[in-house]
């Protein structure tokens, strides 16, 4: 059962982090290795299990009006309470003045991961 | 021997023949990969030939009003002195990625404002060791065992487990946070300035914030005689542009013991562009050719917000992916030049790509190491078209 379809809405602190196994395939960023290392929201084991999440969920991060869809995965380096995600398309899409810190609402989806064009070419204010 | 450019700790020892030998993740990617992905001249979406390409940028360039000229980081001193020309000749803005990295702190470096060292003189003598709002074991793979924690060297010979005090401050545990294990500390923190506040007071004889970390660092620092900070991102953002207590925090530590600071963590040469900018200019980033002075209206992030420019040269960064959507967004509308060795989100949008060459693979040059070190590096092969010629071509036809 997933616990997460239970989870409405909440707010989630993030923090961006470097990730050297994103960093291995940032130059190509149209590749599937990119957009998976990127398109991800890490969260620390026990936190998700508190939040309902599973590995490989996916989760919608609301900010200001913009959205995102990304998969879960697990990290013990991840905030114990809160998420980190690398840093790209994908978190500058949410992110403010501070480029390494943000506050999203975070939500169960059934819809797909987020692909890089979709933000490319988004006409979201 | 080859020089990664994947990262400001420029190694200088790798090995590329039928693999690549001493690089991390990132740097054996940049050989391995080196032919892959590889952008095109084009126009308007269409494939066209370089001369095509170069003829239209300076077309634009000419035409600018209000031009831009913005990235750097990653091509030789040679090329951004050309790119430096370019945007004077212009009467140009002219910015980098420091100014949202950690251009603050090379600034306070250059001005003496912060006490420096180099890597060199870190991995012989340091004791104290702190990564502060940085994570090297993901952005600087090869940092700790080139350079600082775990090498055998000068005064530290006895290796990370009796000669080096490893101190981490983030705001997670990290995979560099989970090696401070023996002779190190871990402190967590949640408002840096708390942090600098703890120490300040310990070092004024009062129990403050974090005091039982900050009482036990201070002491090994006195015992260590010569310690570095390694500062990040995190710290920057951290301290929120309010760097008056961290700048007395170091005063007051350097009255216990040599304490330098090295600031961690940023593209290839961006130390290089702010270097060139500061010997020319008096200032590291964000300026105007016109009104010869540094504001923070001169960011180029903020020049886009702001419709402050017509025209945006992009040199060796991918804004698109790189800055807040907003910004990338209103990209968009801008008549856009983009000089880019590989593909790029930015190329999407750009109405003209010119293609270059790879610093390391396919050209050489100089470049600045982040603590302040210029290394000459020489390409395993040169391209027909380096960043340097594609300038000087720009810079001949421009009016």
């Amino acid at each position: 059962m997933k616990f997460g379809k239970f989870i409405r809405k909440t707010t989630i602190g993030i923090v961006v982090v470097r990730d050297s196994l994103q960093g291995e395939v940032a130059d190509n960023k149209f590749g599937e290795e990119f957009w998976k290392r990127s398109a991800v929201l890490y969260l620390h084991p026990e936190y998700a299990r508190e939040m309902g999440f599973r590995e490989g969920d996916v989760v919608e991060l609301e900010k200001d009006g913009r959205t995102l869809r990304l998969r879960v995965l697990y990290s013990d380096t991840a905030p114990e309470e809160g998420a980190m995600m690398p840093n790209s398309i994908f978190s500058n899409f949410l992110i403010g003045e501070n480029k390494k810190r943000f506050a999203a609402s975070i939500a169960p989806s059934d819809g797909d991961v987020t692909e890089v064009d979709e933000i490319v070419f988004s006409n979201t204010n | 021997m080859a020089t990664c450019t994947g990262c400001s700790c420029l190694c200088p020892d790798i090995v590329v023949q039928a693999g690549v030998l001493n690089a991390c993740r990132k740097g054996s990617s940049i050989f391995m990969h080196s032919k892959d992905n590889r952008a095109k001249p084009m126009v308007s979406g269409r494939e066209v030939d370089m001369e095509v390409a170069l003829e239209k940028a300076t077309e634009m360039l000419s035409s600018s009003e209000k031009l831009a000229i913005y990235g750097m980081d990653t091509i030789p001193l040679e090329a951004q002195e050309v790119a430096i020309k370019l945007a004077e000749r212009k009467e140009a803005f002219i910015d980098d990625n420091s100014t949202f990295c950690l251009g603050d702190f090379v600034e306070m470096v250059l001005r003496g404002i912060l006490p420096s060292t180099t890597l060199d003189e870190a991995k012989s003598n340091a004791y104290v060791i702190f990564y502060w709002g940085t994570d090297p074991f993901q952005s600087l793979s090869r940092h700790m065992s080139l350079y600082t924690y775990y090498p055998r060297a000068g005064k530290r010979q006895r290796g990370y487990e009796e000669d080096r005090y490893l101190v981490v401050v983030d705001v997670r545990r990290s995979h560099t946070a989970k090696l401070a294990k023996k002779n190190a500390r871990f402190i967590k923190v949640d408002s840096d300035d708390a942090l600098v506040e703890g120490f300040l007071s310990t070092m004024d004889g009062r129990a403050g914030n974090y005091y039982e970390d900050t009482a036990r660092i201070l002491k090994e620092m006195q015992r260590g005689r010569f310690n570095v900070i390694f500062g990040g991102l995190g710290l920057k953002y951290g301290l929120k542009g309010k760097y008056e207590k961290f700048v007395e925090m170091m005063r007051k530590m350097n009255e216990l013991a040599e304490v330098y600071f090295i600031p961690a963590g940023f593209h290839a040469n961006m130390r290089g562009f702010n270097e060139l900018m500061f010997e020319k200019t008096g200032f590291v980033n964000r300026y105007s050719f016109d009104t010869e002075t540094s504001r923070p209206e001169y960011e180029f992030s903020e020049l886009v917000r702001n419709d402050a420019i017509d025209t945006a040269l992009v040199i060796g960064s991918d804004p698109v992916n790189s800055l807040p959507f907003d910004v990338a967004q209103k990209l968009r509308k801008k008549n856009l030049i983009l000089i880019d060795p590989k593909l790029s989100l930015t190329s999407k949008i750009a109405e003209v790509v010119i293609p270059s060459a790879i610093t390391g693979v396919d050209q050489g040059g100089t470049m600045v190491r982040s603590d302040g070190v210029r290394i000459k590096i020489d390409p395993l092969w040169e391209a027909e078209w380096s960043d340097r010629k594609i300038l000087n071509e720009l810079l001949r036809g421009v009016r």
